[in-house]
């Protein structure tokens, strides 16, 4: 009789996941284990969080198609679409490459991993925190310096950006500075 | 290291759990599932990169069989000792 799965709300993990990227029983992610390759992931991560926070600068390619038959039919580019659904991918992997330890419970992780994952989440406090003051100074000079003014932005993509930033924070910290996962 | 993830004491904590464990023919595996911790743990403890806690010292020793002081230092054990 299998055990239920306990599901973690909070931690976003569930009790079989975190076990199951503990055991290193599935060995098709054995290539994010080395640390070169989680640096390049955490390199990648930080790119596309950009681009997703510099979203409102794309070019939007909104082309009214006229149809035959008297109406038209506006397209929007997929660009932001793209961009948006490849940094979930990018965060997912990202999780995978620390074996979820970032995020998961204590019950699940020994005295050492609760240890790392501590000290992931305490550096990636501090990141965040010089992040959003960051973005408060563009806020207060942006206006003045004539930034972030292009037509239509409201900050979604920046606020979005953020979020994902938040997320996944702690365990870019821990892929890049864990020699060993 | 410049953003040190686990204790990694400026008083490390030496041990012989290395030599033990290879002449008992445990694996990290097998060490680490008696112990209760992660096999990367074990080998984190060997190299001398993180100090454990008092209770898992004394769960690797009870694991080996070994008296906590003949597995545990605040000094470097003898080679071959």
């Amino acid at each position: 009789m299998s055990k239920k799965n306990k599901i973690y709300w909070f931690e976003g993990v569930t009790e079989k996941g975190v076990k199951a990227l503990l055991s290193d029983e599935n060995s098709k992610y054995k290539w994010l284990r080395p640390q070169r390759n989680r640096r390049i992931l955490v390199a990648l991560m930080a790119v596309g969080l950009i681009s997703v926070a510099m979203g409102s600068y794309w070019p939007t390619l909104k082309t009214n198609l006229n149809l035959s038959d008297g109406t038209s039919v506006v397209v929007y580019s997929v660009t932001a679409i793209f961009v948006i659904f490849a940094v979930l991918g990018g965060y997912s992997l990202l999780r995978i490459s620390v074996r979820s330890i970032a995020d998961a419970p204590d019950e699940l992780l020994d005295e050492r991993q609760i240890q790392v994952r501590n000290t992931s989440i305490r550096y990636a406090y501090y990141a965040m925190g010089y992040l959003v003051l960051a973005l408060l100074s563009l806020m207060f000079f942006g206006p003045e310096l004539k930034m972030f003014q292009p037509e239509g932005n409201d900050g979604s993509y920046l606020m979005i950006a953020t979020v994902f930033a938040y997320a996944s924070m702690p365990s870019m910290v821990m892929a890049w500075c864990e020699r060993d996962i | 290291m410049l953003f040190p993830m686990s204790r990694n004491p400026e008083e490390p904590v030496y041990n012989r759990i290395e030599e033990v464990r290879a002449a008992l023919g445990f694996s990290r595996q097998e060490l680490a599932d008696k112990a209760g911790v992660h096999y990367q743990t074990i080998g984190y403890l060997e190299r001398e990169e993180y100090s454990p806690s008092l209770v898992l010292a004394l769960r690797i020793a009870e694991s080996l069989n070994q008296e906590i002081s003949e597995l545990f230092s605040l000094n470097p054990f003898k080679k071959g000792k």
